[in-house]
This record gives structure tokens, C-alpha cells and sequence, in this order.
């Protein structure tokens, strides 16, 4: 459950941050951010990162947890750079 | 000011750059070895186990316990000494019993290998199992270990220089963290690259130095020459043999195996024994020594004495020194031991991407270099060989494990030295492989040699499934994890080589820049 919860947290933190990035907001959102939102955006990423180490450490103890905390990192990040990578196989049943 | 600190940063990026290049190439196939054999060895148990079919998964029983008590009593009531070795909750070893006679007296010293659930006596094939992958990660083989170990310290010491100066010059490590565009060349391995480095980093630089702090004293044996007479005093004073006692000749029967190890469960807290050494069984003055398996991460739990038919702790355990807690904590962490299955996986993954880092460096080399060959078509001898070298060990190595675990189901079970036979048939496999791909064109030899590999992998589930009844559905039925594990990663592994070498096939060769284009076709004519 602790891995479980330490995953989707990173899973939602990654997105969060590329979104943050003026390039892939032209890429998936057709558009610029403001600064202002893209601030929020990269605070709110860090945050659920954040929250995903505070998860893991407290559940798992904190020795445990920091390593299942990196190793879940590795595989959010993957799976966000996967998604990126086949954004044009995504982008039209997204947004057709 | 300004104009004079700008060409020394680019300077100092491109020494950096040189630096990044040479240190992660010149030791760069023992790396990809290493970081292969290494990941590969986060399941050495589990990969045991399925080495050992006929051995059931699980924990020793206290049934088996008893039963090994009643073998050692009845074959060796006289020995002066017993030895068991229980295998970890994760099974992939049998429950062994060994003695050893008395001096003058009579009997034999003898063993017996029993299995951990039922305590029945088992013949096992024979096997090096996960242990030679393990091993072989910073023991090589086939050249002494004395050679291996510094070999392998500098090429681990290369690596954390690599990993350094890779951190320096990634000039945008963070705006293109989430970058991996393929079809693109050379941009595409330096994505690549980039990706499985940056993604891993914090696993690449924790596997990389604690795996120097476990070959510490290959590296710096001054820390012990400069203190101790000789390394043996110095390893007696780091892990003493522990307290003796003479037999009394007063007959008193030894407790139970199961009271003693309770106890030492007791003592420890968390961890399980996984070797037990008894002197003077049956005396009153019975020994008994307890060595911990692995515990949780940064506790390092000394052996436990206690008198056998007392039960009573014949020395206080002894406390653990800060530096000396350090590096067994340091090594912990590399060998991931004290992980549960899900952070097992994790381990795996991570090195799974340092192993891809490794090789994408590797070929981002070449293909860096091909675009500025000034003859294509007949390169210099250096890029040849790098070319070669890649070839024949990104992809001949895991041929060569998948040919190791075909052995262990093929080769005869009464074969002398089988297990010598399974380790030499990985790199009989491993060799032809680099004979056969030295012969073809360089396209044609990575396509050969990865469909290899999937066919190899493909077939290590098939051959389970045909030479013992613990095939993948078979396993699926009976909830055995563990094999179910093994042959779906072989499936996972085939199918990766698979989609590669169909990369490979229908991969075209960018078109040349206009001017290279009219050198070349100059040159056909």
C-alpha cells in the first residue's frame, strides 16, 4: 500500500512538473502558460514529490523508504518520458 | 573580466567532456558486465531456485529442523563439530549438514543436503545457481581473484569519474529531463544516454560507491598495512572467531535446534540465522555459534554464542564500531539484501537502466564517430574494434546467461563437474557469438546476434516446461511465484531483444550530409 501510494504521488508530481515547462505545454496544451501558473505548477509537482519521500519514510521507516522513494522516482519518471516520447500516437485520441 | 572567464568555462566543460568520453569507454565493456551480472544478481536467490527445482520453495520448517537434528545425532553422535546452513526465507539453497571427526578419533567428516520444508534428504543437481552471477560481477573468471578485484575497483573508480563529469557536461539536465526523441541519430542515443542516466542517477552514484566501499580494501590497503602486522590480524580483529570451549567430557544432551535459533531471533530482534556451527555436541561444554542472514538495512547483527546445553550466552555481544557499521551499512545498501520483493524489483529496474546507460554510451561512441570517418566504408582500426567489442558484448553476454540457464536444464544430471560445464557452456555461447558477429557486416551482426538472444530467452521457458514439472503454467496453478517470476522475465527478455533486433532490421542509415555523400560516391566509382 506505502509502495502503492509512494508511486501514484510520483505519478502525479512528474506530470505536474513537465507541465511546468514552456516546451511541453506547446506540445500537450497547445499554448502558453503564464509564468504565475507555470510557478504553481512546478511548486504543486515538487510538492506531490515531496509528499510521495514524506509517504514512503513514514511508512516504510526512513532508511527503507528514501531507496523505495528513489526507485519509485526512476519509475514515475520513465513512465511520464514514455508517454512524452509517443506524444503524437496520444495526442489525436486525446484531442481528436 | 567577463571575456576572459568565458573561453576557460568551455574549456573546462570540454576537458570535461574528453574526460567523460575516455573514462567510460576504455573500461566500458567491463562496466556493461558488471552493471549486467550485478543487476542480474538482486535475485541471486530466486534464480537459485529455479536452478534447483527439485528443491520446494519456502522457509525452513521446524519439522526440517528436527529432522536435521535427528540425521546429525544418528551419523555423527561423536563429531567435534556440526555445521548447518539454513537457507533465507527467500529458499534458492537447501538446508545443509555438515561434522567434522574428532581428532584421533574415529569417523569421517560427511555432509548432507536436506530440503527446507520437509527435512527430507535431496540430490541436487549440480550448480553454481545465482551465486556464479554474483560472483562473477567483481570475481570475473577464468584469471585469479587478486587480478579480478582491482580490475574491476578501477573500473568502478572509472565510473564514478564518468558519472561525475557526465553531470558536468549535461548542459540541460533539467529543461530536457523529459526529453527521448527517436528517429533522430545521434540525438537519439544522446537522449537515450541522457534519459537512463539523469532518471537512475541517484541508483548510479549509490551503486557505484558503495560498490567501491565493498572492494575498500583492494582499493586502499594502506588503511590496514599501516595499522596491523598483516591483513589477517587485521580481519581477526574486524570479525573475531569467536570464544572456544573444551569438552568437559560430561555427556549432556544438546537443546533444541529450534530452541537455539528462537533464541537467537529473540537476541536479534529481526534477523533470522543462516549458519550454525556446533562444537562438542553432546557435552556439556556444546558451543553453539549463530551467524545472522540479512537484516533490516543498517543493522549489522553480530554472531551469537551460547552454550548448547545450557542455552546460557557465553559472551555479551559485542557492539559495533561507527566506521565499521558504516560500510556494512554501505554494502547493505549495494547488495540490497535487506529489500522486500517490491524493492527488489525497484533495484532491478534501476540496474537495469544503468546496464542501458552503459551500453547507449557505448554505442552513442560510434555512432558520434561514423558520421566523421573520412572513408565509411573502411573505418580505422580503433573504431573497428569498439564497433566489434560492442557487438560481440551488449549482445553476446546475455546469450551467454540465457545459455547458462539452458545448461542447467539440459546438461546430464550425473555429468562430472556439471556445475564447472554450466558456467564454461555461458561462455562457450558468449564466445561464438563474438566469432560468429565478428564474420558479418556490423548491421547484420547486431540483428543476428540480438535474434539470438530472444530465441535463447525464448527457449529457457520452453525447456522448463519440457525437463521438469515446474513449468510456467504449472507454476501459475500452484502460485509459485518465484518460477513464475523467472520464466516471465525470460519471456520479458526475449521479447525486448525481439523488438531491438527488429529496431535494428528496419533501421535505415540517415542519409548522409551532401558533401560526405560525394566523398563516398566519388570513392565507389
Amino acid at each position: 500500500m506505502i509502495h502503492a501510494a509512494t508511486f501514484l504521488l510520483s505519478l502525479v508530481g512528474f506530470p505536474l512538473l513537465l507541465l511546468a515547462m514552456t516546451r511541453h505545454q506547446r506540445d500537450w496544451l497547445c499554448r502558453k502558460l503564464s509564468p504565475a501558473r507555470c510557478r504553481s505548477l512546478r511548486l504543486s509537482g515538487f510538492i506531490a514529490l515531496a509528499m510521495a519521500f514524506a509517504v514512503a519514510g513514514a511508512g516504510l521507516g526512513w532508511g527503507y523508504g528514501t531507496v523505495a522513494w528513489f526507485g519509485w522516482l526512476t519509475i514515475a519518471a520513465s513512465l511520464v518520458i514514455t508517454v512524452n516520447t509517443n506524444r503524437e500516437r496520444i495526442m489525436p485520441k486525446v484531442r481528436p | 573580466m567577463m571575456a576572459g572567464t568565458a573561453p576557460l568555462k568551455t574549456s573546462f566543460r570540454q576537458s570535461m567532456a574528453n574526460l567523460h568520453t575516455w573514462t567510460g569507454l576504455l573500461p566500458g565493456w567491463l562496466l556493461f558486465i558488471i552493471f549486467l551480472f550485478g543487476t542480474v544478481a538482486f535475485f541471486q536467490q530466486e534464480i537459485s531456485g529455479w536452478m534447483r527445482p527439485e528443491l520446494p520453495t519456502g522457509p525452513t520448517s521446524s519439522a526440517a529442523l528436527k529432522k536435521a537434528e535427528r540425521h546429525l545425532a544418528a551419523r555423527a553422535p561423536d563429531a567435534a563439530s556440526w555445521n548447518i546452513s539454513l537457507p533465507s526465507l527467500r529458499g534458492g539453497d537447501p538446508l545443509m549438514l555438515s561434522w567434522e571427526p574428532r581428532e584421533g578419533g574415529g569417523g569421517k567428516a560427511g555432509k548432507m543436503t536436506l530440503d527446507p520444508a520437509e527435512g527430507r534428504e535431496v540430490r541436487l543437481r549440480d550448480t553454481m545457481g545465482g551465486w556464479f552471477l554474483y560472483r562473477f560481477h567483481f570475481d570475473l573468471r577464468y584469471i585469479p581473484w587478486w587480478i579480478a578485484r582491482p580490475l574491476v575497483s578501477i573500473a568502478a573508480l572509472a565510473m564514478l569519474v564518468a558519472i561525475l563529469s557526465g553531470i558536468v557536461i549535461h548542459k540541460k539536465i533539467f529543461a530536457d529531463f523529459f526529453l527521448l526523441r527517436f528517429g533522430k541519430g545521434q540525438r537519439s542515443w544522446l537522449d537515450a544516454h541522457n534519459v537512463t542516466a539523469v532518471l537512475a542517477l541517484p541508483f548510479h552514484l549509490m551503486i557505484t560507491y558503495t560498490g567501491l566501499v565493498t572492494l575498500l580494501f583492494t582499493l586502499m590497503p594502506w588503511a590496514i598495512s599501516a595499522n596491523f602486522p598483516n591483513e589477517d590480524a587485521f580481519y581477526k580483529a574486524a570479525y573475531p572467531a569467536g570464544p572456544t570451549l573444551e569438552p568437559s567430557g560430561k555427556a549432556m544432551p544438546l537443546l533444541p535446534l529450534r530452541q537455539l535459533v528462537d533464541e537467537a531471533e529473540r537476541t536479534w530482534g529481526d534477523a533470522k540465522p543462516s549458519f550454525i556451527s556446533i562444537a562438542n555436541p553432546g557435552d556439556a561444554n556444546a558451543l553453539v555459534g549463530l551467524y545472522a542472514g540479512p537484516a533490516k538495512l543498517g543493522s549489522y547483527r553480530p554472531p551469537l554464542w551460547l552454550n548448547g546445553a545450557t542455552g546460557t550466552q557465553v559472551q555479551p555481544l559485542p557492539v559495533a564500531g561507527g566506521a565499521f557499521v558504516t560500510q556494512r551499512t554501505m554494502i547493505e545498501l549495494h547488495a540490497g539484501r535487506f529489500s522486500g520483493p517490491v524493492l527488489r524489483w525497484l533495484y532491478f529496474l534501476s540496474g537495469a537502466g544503468g546496464t542501458m546507460m552503459v551500453a547507449s554510451g557505448l554505442v552513442l561512441w560510434t555512432v558520434k564517430r561514423r558520421a566523421k570517418l573520412p572513408d565509411p566504408a573502411q573505418p580505422h582500426f580503433g573504431f573497428r574494434l569498439v564497433e566489434r567489442l560492442n557487438i560481440g558484448v551488449i549482445a553476446g553476454a546475455p546469450a551467454g546467461i540465457a545459455v547458462y540457464f539452458l545448461a542447467n536444464r539440459l546438461l546430464p544430471l550425473d555429468m562430472a563437474n556439471r556445475a564447472d560445464w554450466e558456467i564454461n557452456s555461458l561462455f562457450i555461447a558468449w564466445g561464438a557469438v563474438f566469432v560468429w558477429t565478428l564474420a558479418r557486416p556490423v548491421k547484420r551482426a547486431w540483428f543476428e546476434a540480438l535474434a539470438v538472444c530472444a530465441a535463447l530467452y525464448a527457449l529457457v521457458p520452453v525447456v522448463n516446461a519440457l525437463t521438469t514439472t515446474r513449468g510456467l503454467i504449472p507454476s501459475l496453478f500452484a502460485r509459485d511465484w518465484v518460477f513464475v517470476g523467472f520464466d516471465g522475465a525470460m519471456l520479458a527478455m526475449a521479447a525486448a531483444c525481439a523488438f531491438t533486433a527488429w529496431k535494428v532490421a528496419t533501421h535505415k542509415a540517415q542519409a548522409l550530409p551532401r558533401r560526405k555523400a560525394r566523398v563516398v560516391a566519388e570513392a565507389a566509382l
